[in-house]
């Protein structure tokens, strides 16, 4: 039997969409923090959080809908404790962020243990919406367009970013916020405010991704799922250097690396696994370096504004 | 002169009793460390139940130090060797560099897994179990339920003992039929947890034309069973599912064929035993079909003549009839995995 068929080629790219989403959730919600001078480095514990709230209110409400909102909402409540004790508090945000990675580690392991270990429930498969003409294009269609909504959603996502980085007020004093914050509070624009907005819509967006896989990616909630997906999502953020277009080429690229490294596999080449597994990883830093190598971060990145202070 | 030597061998034979005894008595506590819960119907489950079993059987108290993760262990061990464990159970290849370390540094012996050239008198044993004899059948079924002709397996790791089961598996299918391909797909470096590239790569592997998926993964193993119940064959029919270790039953929704069940109940047992008889680290451990340490599970969706045939097959092992030899190395798994045609 031939290997490379539509049906497995197919798979390939729904394996790169499907590993690529949670990414460039996270990505994102990242990269709006970073813009606004926070380094998010709870990321993974808000996908954890969100994967666990998702899936919970998923099985139990048999609504993916209200699993993809709780699931969002559960990031942002870590983001939260992000913006009280980093933004409002002026705490240290890589200790902080790395606190929230563990603690939400520990709680959702603890809250796994306690509901579905004896039966790990799962989900059924979800729903798809077919966009008209395109998917029917073959290996395409159906690996790209003919996704559950969220897959659009989180696209749509990237150019509704694009449009508030460039266009809007918000952008800006995003924007002023990460470069310098001193000039955007003598504008009169609350920092703290513009900060605090910015973590939460990081810990929506984390939380997105987390749901994605739990609901989508896996169908299931096991403890650690989301596997340092966050972390990823850092290094795309900045490597991105605030180009939410880029944060999806990454994603999307290292998505594609994954699904290289598994075809690799099943077609036998004799190459040490260990080799064809840094594939995705290398490949996104070198393509992400060399394009992004003039951009810069924001100059004010991972510190705590303090009115008035020097 | 008769009454002196009478009563030195009196006190001798005293005293090498009483130090028979106090070393006896100085096995009260074994504690295991496990890197995830103890809930997984698989490795870490496994781990868990046969310590406390052992203990149960040899009357030796059991801590259990679960859900540690895959990061330095150090001050867990010390701890649990500070309460008083007169054997710490690492039971992850991850732990094998800090366990003996802890253990040499406060004297307490240490179990391992995945470094059997470790083997240390009295300080440490490896346990690299190998489930290689239940993999090879599982092989021969899955060749024997097959209906597309080609079968996969999917690994979250290669560590020695999974790398031994994928290899007996992969000749088990050869054995069977050889028209039979085996493909083959590591989700990630060490994705043990990452249950929806478990689910991602066994979907690829089934768009590949797997119609039986061999997997091995602790949490991931789910995401590999929700594929197999959310993916159809390349013929439109089911894809079975083998799993290792645990006994995934109480949770199959019709897709479970089988799996190679770990008992590791003995190899506890017998360290415990080593460790009174002072005999600790002059042996590494395994596990074999001949004790039922490894079996095969038995489920509906076997037929009863291919089940016949299968325990026959496991006869003519334990009898020495069929040879299988485990290979933990990854190099000799990606040998034995077909190198199949690129185009159709």
């Amino acid at each position: 039997m031939g290997l490379f068929t539509e049906a497995f080629l197919t798979s390939l790219v729904l394996g790169a969409v499907v590993a690529g989403i949670p990414l460039l959730l996270a990505g994102l919600g990242e990269q709006l923090s970073e813009k606004a001078g926070v380094l998010n480095i709870g990321l993974e514990g808000m996908m954890l959080i969100g994967a666990y709230m998702g899936f919970l209110i998923a099985y139990v409400s048999g609504s993916t809908t209200l699993g993809f909102a709780f699931g969002a909402l559960g990031g942002m409540a870590v983001a939260a404790i992000m913006a009280l004790l980093c933004v409002r508090l002026g705490l240290n945000q890589i200790v902080i962020g790395i606190a929230l990675t563990l603690g939400a580690e520990g709680i959702t392991a603890l809250l796994h243990n306690i509901q579905f270990s004896r039966t790990y429930p799962r989900l059924d498969a979800m729903d798809t919406l077919p966009i008209p003409l395109l998917s029917g294009i073959p290996v395409i269609g159906p690996a790209v367009f003919d996704r559950p909504v969220i897959v659009y959603i989180a696209i749509l996502l990237v150019f509704v970013m694009i449009y508030v980085f460039r266009a809007t007020h918000l952008g800006s004093a995003l924007q002023a916020a990460g470069d310098k914050p001193a000039a955007l509070d003598a504008a009169g624009v609350d920092v703290i405010c513009t900060r605090t907005v910015a973590v939460l819509c990081t810990g929506l967006f984390a939380g997105l991704g987390g749901a994605f896989m739990s609901i989508v990616g896996a169908g299931v909630f096991v403890p650690f799922m989301t596997h340092g997906n966050g972390f990823i999502g850092i290094v795309l953020a900045m490597l991105a250097r605030g180009k939410p277009l880029w944060v999806l080429g990454g994603a999307l690229l290292f998505g594609a690396c994954l699904s290289m490294t598994t075809a690799l596999q099943v077609a036998g080449v004799d190459i040490p696994t260990d080799v064809i597994q840094m594939l995705p990883f290398a490949m996104v830093m070198l393509v992400l370096i060399l394009a992004g190598r003039r951009a810069s971060l924001p100059l004010a990145l991972g510190s705590s504004y303090v009115r008035g202070a020097r | 002169m008769k009454s002196i030597l009478k009563r030195s061998a009196s006190v001798i034979t005293f005293v090498a009793l009483m130090n028979t005894f106090a070393l006896a008595a100085e096995v009260k506590s074994i504690a295991i460390l496990t890197p995830e819960q103890g809930t997984d119907f698989g490795w870490n489950q496994q781990g868990i139940d046969a310590a406390k079993a052992a203990g149960a059987k040899a009357g030796v108290e059991v801590t259990v130090a679960e859900n540690l993760g895959y990061g330095d262990v150090r001050p867990t061990l010390r701890e649990l060797a500070e309460d008083g464990a007169s054997l710490l159970i690492a039971h992850a290849s991850g732990y094998n560099t800090a366990a003996p370390e802890i253990g040499a540094e406060l004297n307490v012996p240490v179990a391992i897994v995945d470094r059997p050239d470790q083997l240390k008198a009295g300080a440490v044993a490896d346990y690299t179990a190998s489930g290689h004899e239940g993999a090879y059948l599982a092989g021969r079924l899955a060749a024997k339920m097959s209906r597309t002709g080609v079968v996969g397996i999917v690994v979250s790791g290669e560590p020695p003992s999974w790398n031994a089961m994928s290899s007996a598996f992969a000749e088990g299918v050869k054995a069977e039929k050889s028209t039979v391909e085996v493909r083959y797909a590591v989700i990630g470096p060490a994705a043990y947890a990452d249950v929806a590239g478990g689910k991602r790569v066994t979907e690829t592997v089934i768009a590949a034309g797997a119609d039986v998926i061999f997997g091995q993964g602790n949490g991931s193993s789910f995401g590999m069973l929700q594929a197999v119940e959310t993916t159809k064959a390349t013929d439109g029919g089911k894809v079975y599912f083998i799993d290792v270790i645990g006994d995934k039953t109480s949770l199959d929704k019709g897709f479970l064929l089988s799996s190679v069940i770990w008992d590791l109940t003995p190899v506890y047992v017998a360290m415990i035993e080593d460790l009174k008889a002072d005999k600790f680290g002059s042996h590494n451990y395994d596990i074999k079909l001949s004790d039922d340490s490894v079996k095969l599970l038995k489920t509906k969706s076997i037929p009863d003549d291919v089940w016949s045939q299968i325990s026959a097959l496991r006869d003519d092992i334990i009898a020495g009839k069929i040879k299988v030899e485990p290979h933990f190395d990854a190099d000799t798994v990606h040998k034995l995995v077909t190198a199949v045609p690129t185009a159709q």
